[in-house]
């Protein structure tokens, strides 16, 4: 009774992933071949010319994070069974994140649209990120499978913001057609702060 | 050494034939020239200019179909030559820019102008000028084509100018009347359970940035646009057309520049006119309506 119930949700939890995922994919593909003022990038001139080094660290930001977001996914719905699948993919996401997502998305955070308020969001989530990855990657290597899997709640919670705070923006716009600034010093923290509130809800549930 | 010679020779000859030939055709250029000055004599150089004013249809047409939102439209009528036996002008509305000729009536001060007939909505102007006044009626050449088929003007002279530093009224209505979409507001649940709702307008407002910003003097950044609505970056962007006298195709840019007294629509393309700094900011304009069009109501950033 319970294994099914949990199947239903888990079937649940993996066809919302995927739809979302494949926005996200649409989103990145929008940026190949690689353009100097296509999309987001079309506000974002004032960077792109004054900085050599944005547009770079742009693309891998951009190009990264799509496949830690499948990696970190996978890691997370395969905790327990396909043991070989859960350990390939989160060495993916680990690698990937620590490497290259993470820091790139520190650097771009350092130029976010929305003023300081924004800026301060989008630094703190990718610092947050980068530590929670590599806290669970350091107790995994420790043997320790329980604070790993709190850590790396954690640190997927974050990795889902790209979609929480793209969703957010769509349901602001709608109800209150706020100027787009405004609207994106609000996702900024939206984006990733209820997030990590309900991981760490999830993670007082589970203390005995 | 001999063919040296040759060749030098050749091209004095050529010079010389060349220059020849360049004084003849200046003198012949000059003499027809002269004529033509003596038989398009112009007159009434007073009555040139820009007459800008209320187009309105002499009755509603009896189709049924209710009548546009700009059923009264505004027209300008410019008056470029007039010659004992022809006037020249053309005629400007709603982006529609027609060249007009016709005759004047010295004695009446009266004006028969007369489109070329080429499209459609083409028509003859039966118009009386009196001191910086024109008012007449307008026909369609094509009775059967249109849907109103005569009209009246009343239009005033006025002079239109290019400068930098108008702005929009500050009275200007900052709702956007021309788009609109209905949407369904709820009252809330019945006791029953069934939803009773309404059907509202929704208008786009523009907000005060449009008073501020102008896009004819100072040099745009993308710190500038960036927390605009998308309303807001097409009335700044069209305010530098608009000073150029560029009449608008688009109804909800007619609705805003038609409430500042200094907007004078006079053609249909001014491209010519901007200055660099407005063509840089009209290109950076472009780049955030394009942006705030894709991406602002949708799912990305």
């Amino acid at each position: 009774m319970l294994t099914s119930k949990n199947l239903v949700f888990k079937s649940m939890i993996a066809l919302a992933f995927i739809y979302f995922f494949g926005l996200m994919l649409k989103i990145t593909l929008d940026y190949v071949p690689i353009s100097s003022n296509v999309s987001f990038l079309m506000i974002k001139q004032t960077e792109v010319h004054s900085r050599p080094e944005y547009l770079p660290i742009f693309y891998i930001h951009v190009y990264s994070s799509i496949f830690a977001l499948l990696a970190g996914f996978i890691a997370v719905f395969f905790d327990k069974n396909l043991k070989y699948l859960h350990r390939f993919s989160g060495r993916i996401y680990v690698i990937v994140t620590l490497l290259l997502s993470s820091i790139s998305g520190i650097y771009i955070g350092f130029f976010a649209n929305g003023g300081w308020i924004a800026k301060l969001a989008f630094v703190l989530l990718g610092i947050l990120w980068f530590y929670s990855t590599f806290r669970a990657y350091a107790e995994i290597r420790k043997r320790n499978i329980r604070q790993h899997r709190f850590w790396m709640w954690r640190s997927f919670a974050l990795a889902l913001s790209a979609i929480t705070l793209r969703m957010w923006k769509v349901i602001l716009v709608y109800l209150f057609h706020p100027n787009p600034m405004d609207v994106y010093q609000i996702i900024a923290w939206l984006g990733w702060v209820p997030n990590l509130l309900l991981v760490e809800y999830l993670i007082k549930k589970q203390k005995p | 050494m001999k063919q040296l010679s040759i060749i030098f020779s050749a091209i004095v000859c050529t010079t010389a034939l060349v220059s020849c030939k360049k004084e003849t055709t200046e003198v012949t250029e000059k003499l027809p020239a002269k004529d033509s000055v003596v038989a398009s004599q112009e007159v009434h150089k007073e009555m040139y200019g820009v007459y800008y004013g209320y187009f309105s249809p002499d009755e509603t047409p009896d189709d049924g179909e209710y009548p546009d939102e700009d059923f009264v439209k505004k027209i300008s009528l410019k008056i470029n030559k007039i010659t004992k036996d022809s006037v020249y002008g053309q005629s400007v509305l709603n982006g529609n820019q027609r060249p007009f000729r016709g005759i004047l009536n010295e004695n009446t001060s009266s004006l028969v102008l007369d489109e070329p007939g080429t499209d459609k909505s083409d028509g003859r102007f039966d118009v009386k000028i009196k001191g910086d006044s024109i008012i007449g009626s307008w026909t369609a050449f094509n009775q059967s084509a249109v849907r109103i088929k005569s009209k009246t003007l009343k239009l005033e002279k006025k002079e239109f100018v290019y400068n930098p530093n108008f702005m929009l009224d500050k009275d200007t209505d900052l709702v956007d009347w021309t788009s609109h979409k209905t949407a369904k507001v709820s009252y809330g649940k019945n006791d029953d359970g069934s939803e009773e709702s309404y059907e509202t307008d929704q208008q786009r407002y523009a907000t005060n940035a449009i008073f501020t910003i102008n896009a004819s003097k100072q040099k745009l950044t993308e710190k500038d646009l960036k927390n605009l609505p998308k309303l807001d970056m097409e009335i700044i962007k069209n305010a530098i057309f608009a000073r150029h006298g560029y009449s608008f195709k688009k109804e909800t840019f007619r609705q805003f520049f038609n409430q500042s007294a200094w907007y004078v629509p006079v053609s249909n393309n001014v491209d010519a006119e901007l200055t660099p700094l407005e063509k840089e900011n009209a290109a950076l304009l472009n780049r955030f309506i394009k942006y705030a069009e894709d991406h602002y109501d949708t799912f990305g950033r």
